[in-house]
């Protein structure tokens, strides 16, 4: 069975024919060619899709498209681009938090909302925060820099 | 996964009508973080999704002297509701330990207990704080103890026509604590898990409560260990002793995560840490 | 070019990354593209009886299926050059890949791998390598006689790497000091999991985009399978989205490219994070036993290792990586005499491939291990037991190479000044440079 899903993607409405089953990911990188949130595990491990929904973080891969319905969705894309890149991705790409790049975009989401949550976070927030993002080349020193970088720190 | 009906009710009545009307042939469908891989892993293959996130089930405050907790609650709003804080600290405590933050945003408390692992951390703490869970059908509507809801892993006793509704905490909620040893910190399933709610009179304990995950094919009260505190003053001696009974009355498995041998280790020191947590004896 | 020296740069690519516009081979589309799922052995070790495709072809969504006999080449890839695309016959591991069904979505692709009718005579396999040395073990390799590797015509099986004379080393020793050294399999597991795209272009050739870490070495491997010479595969790479050596082996450009020549349509065939986790190459499994002789002043005389590799069902990158490990596994120590018996084992377990610090990870961490029990027999400071006998320049390792330019004893010293230890002056004044 086929719907119409209506929601809003990075601020401009969307309207697509989706499957049921089909998750927002699906959705994003396949039918809207969004594929700045990345398909690590399609089972809510990795982080790499994580998007922001409603202003809460959450992974692309675990929510069926259909309840998007009516929703604000925002992906990496939405946070900036090339020429006018958003502080997060200027920092990241500063501080070298990012090598294979496969987890970066999920980080930044997720950097983002933590951001939104809590402006000047410590150390151990970043930490606490950042533990559902993970990244196999080893960047979380640079990450949590990066971050800080953008909060203007917090010793 | 080509001919999936989906539904998603705006009230209760419409969701209990659906669910009496397809019965078997409904998965109902919250937050998604345990449902939605088991559809991407083609372990499932539903034949339709009923949606109950917009049932308006995502309530948290205090009646009749109980917390009643929507089963649309998410871990995030657990974590964060304050009187979840005032009234059972504990909740909020196995919350924040669960997942991470993506996912606490989406998973709900109710799919955490209809999902019926054996490893779950919110059901364990709620074991111990005796908790119970509201269920309606289009038939009517009954309250089960959570101790008598699970009947297997995955297997609870509710009917395909049911909808987990709320989940009740009596209040007080006792002097109550959680501890949980994963793999790792973050992002992890529980190796064991405990819950332990404590009724103290001075430096007394009138009444116990212990709960124990991840070590039988249901989430466990065990109530041989219980009876050993009644009456009696805490100390690390009976702490030992106590969290020993407790596991005893467990029959962990072998797999990916643990051994059973390292679940009877751990499981004994995560009871011990929790009984001293909610005793408020240090170390 | 020395401004740029020992300062930080962004990434080259990097901007893409951060905005999430660089492109992985999963996020490559093409219009009308098919979808491949792969049927894969049930059981360790068995023979095909029976492959029905039936029922698959009658699934909503089914293309068609692939299977050994569609393909134009050869049947064979690997670096070794031992390991089937697709076994129709005698299996060797689970999830090794028999046949793969291509569906205009994975959905359909998925349930026509599921209506297969296979019938496979399940045989006892054999995971152990000590239990595979056995005589009576199951073969692994069906038509060989036993489960080690033959590193020569002549039937060589124990690597030997020899430097002094260990028999007499080991006499002279003040203490032996033994040990057995286990180390289980590792997965990379790259946040990419294995994927791959392929198409005839416009100019008629097979192209692939492909997340390999070594593109010339894999499009050796792979024009042999198609039948097609090099100018006529477009072998497309670059973006890596986490490799660590899980991308040296092909999961998936062999099969994505086959399907596209049988279907003449744009074709993407990824792995699940699970099939990725269970069915892709791991960094093997490792045994070790060490003797070393030491004196009674900390100078290790004699070092005698058996090592122990597992291969998986196949060869993977393991006779190889059995040599390599054996150079390095006396470690970064200056040891007279030194004899090293290597073996390459097959088991029913999945092909072992490279991975980070390929191999020589594998024997230094247990060398140095053996390292601290030495210390503790000795009753001596496991740093100055280290120190004493780490390499200086113009020492000798055990295939008789000539080490120059060492910086173990620098390395340590820094590492305890890192980790806050205070290391005694007579240790801080050793160097490298002399003994």
């Amino acid at each position: 069975m086929k719907s119409i899903l209506s929601f809003s993607l990075n601020g401009a409405p969307v309207e697509v024919l989706v499957k049921t089953t089909d998750t927002l990911l699906d959705v994003l990188r396949e039918s809207l060619g969004y594929t700045g949130a990345k398909r690590g595990c399609d089972a809510g491990d990795c982080g790499a899709c994580t998007v922001i929904v409603d202003g809460l973080a959450i992974r692309a891969c675990l929510a069926i498209a259909l309840t998007m319905s009516g929703k604000e969705v925002v992906t990496i894309e939405g946070l900036g681009k090339q020429g006018d890149l958003h502080p997060l991705q200027k920092a990241f790409h500063q501080h070298g938090a990012h090598q294979c790049g496969f987890c970066t975009s999920g980080m930044i989401v997720s950097a983002k909302t933590l951001l939104d949550k809590i402006p000047n976070p410590s150390q151990d927030e970043i930490v606490e925060y950042m533990s559902g993002n993970i990244c196999r080349c080893g960047t979380y020193v640079e990450v949590a820099e990066a971050i800080q970088a953008v909060s203007g720190g917090k010793e | 996964m080509e001919n999936v009906g989906y539904f998603a009710p705006s009230d209760v009545g419409q969701a209990l009508e659906l669910l009496a009307e397809q019965g078997s042939k409904a998965t109902v469908l919250a937050g998604g973080t345990d449902l939605v891989p088991a559809i991407n892993y083609y372990s499932l293959w539903p034949e339709n999704l009923i949606f109950i996130g917009a049932l308006g089930l995502d309530y948290i405050k205090e009646e009749g002297g109980k917390l009643l907790i929507g089963s649309g609650a998410t871990w995030t709003q657990i974590l964060e509701d304050p009187l979840v804080a005032e009234k059972a600290p504990a909740l909020a405590q196995a919350a924040r330990q669960g997942g991470s933050v993506a996912t606490r945003n989406a998973g709900t408390v109710g799919g955490n207990l209809a999902n019926a692992s054996p490893a779950a951390d919110l059901t364990v703490i709620l074991l111990a704080l005796e908790a119970e869970v509201l269920l309606k059908s289009s038939a009517g509507k009954r309250t089960v103890a959570l101790k008598d809801f699970f009947t297997g892993p995955g297997e609870t006793v509710m009917n395909d026509d049911e909808l987990l509704m709320e989940v009740q905490i009596p209040l007080p909620a006792g002097s109550a604590a959680f501890q949980k040893l994963g793999r790792r910190k973050a992002m992890t399933l529980s190796v064991v898990n405990a819950g332990v709610k404590l009724n103290l009179d001075g430096d007394t304990c009138s009444g116990a409560c212990i709960a124990l995950g991840a070590m039988a094919p249901t989430p466990l009260r065990c109530s041989a260990a219980e009876e050993m505190l009644v009456g009696k003053k805490l100390d690390a001696a009976l702490i030992a002793e106590c969290a020993a009974a407790a596991v005893a009355a467990g029959s962990p498995i072998d797999d990916q995560r643990a051994s059973a041998w390292y679940r009877t280790k751990a499981g004994t020191a995560i009871v011990a840490r929790a009984l001293a947590q909610a005793a408020g004896i240090g170390g | 070019m020395t401004e740029y020296v020992g300062k930080p740069m962004p990434r080259y690519q990097g901007l893409g990354e951060v905005t999430g516009t660089a492109t992985y081979v999963d996020d490559v589309q093409y219009p009308g593209m098919l979808y491949v799922k792969v049927l894969r052995s049930p059981v360790a070790r068995g023979t095909v009886k029976g492959l029905d495709f039936s029922d698959t072809l009658k699934v909503p969504g089914v293309v068609g299926v692939l299977t050994a006999d569609d393909i134009p080449g050869v049947n064979i890839y690997g670096v070794y050059g031992d390991q089937l695309v697709l076994n129709p016959q005698d299996l060797r591991y689970k999830g090794e890949p028999i046949a793969a069904v291509v569906g205009r979505d994975e959905d359909a692709a998925q349930a026509g791998v599921e209506a297969v009718k296979l019938d496979v005579e399940e045989l006892t396999p054999v995971f152990d390598m000590f239990e595979a040395m056995k005589p009576d073990a199951p073969i692994v390799r069906p038509g060989t006689t036993s489960n080690l590797f033959e590193y020569d015509e002549q039937g060589t099986t124990t690597r030997i790497i020899k430097l002094g004379d260990v028999e007499a080393g080991l006499k002279e020793a003040d203490h032996i000091v033994e040990g057995r050294y286990i180390e289980a399999i590792q997965d990379h597991a790259a946040m990419e999991p294995q994927v791959s795209v392929a198409l005839i272009d416009d100019a008629g050739r097979l192209t692939i985009h492909t997340h390999s870490q070594c593109l010339n070495y894999h499009l050796a491997q792979l024009c042999p399978v198609f039948g097609l010479s090099q100018s006529k595969i477009n072998y497309l790479g670059g973006r890596v989205g986490g490799g660590y050596g899980g991308k040296n082996e092909i999961n998936c450009d062999h099969i994505a490219g086959l399907a596209a020549l049988k279907f003449c349509a744009p074709v993407k065939y990824r792995l699940t994070r699970q099939e990725d986790l269970a069915y892709t190459g791991k960094r093997g499994a490792w045994v070790f036993d060490y003797k070393t002789g030491v004196m009674n002043d900390g100078r290790i005389v004699a070092s005698h290792i058996k090592e122990y590799h597992d291969s998986g069902a196949y060869c993977g990158f393991s006779p190889y990586g059995t040599e390599k490990c054996g150079m390095f596994a006396s470690g970064p120590y200056n040891i007279p005499n030194i004899l090293i018996e290597a073996n390459t084992i097959f088991t029913n377990r999945y092909p072992s491939i490279s991975m980070r610090g390929y191999s020589v990870l594998n024997g230094q961490v247990a060398a140095d291990v053996q390292m601290s029990r030495i210390a503790e027999k000795l009753g001596m400071d496991p740093w100055e037991l280290r120190f004493i006998n780490a390499w200086r320049d113009g020492d000798m390792g055990a295939s008789r190479y000539v080490v120059d330019g060492v910086g173990a004893l620098e390395a340590m010293k820094r590492a305890a000044g890192m980790a806050g230890i205070e290391l005694p002056d007579k240790l801080l004044q050793m160097s490298s440079r002399s003994r």
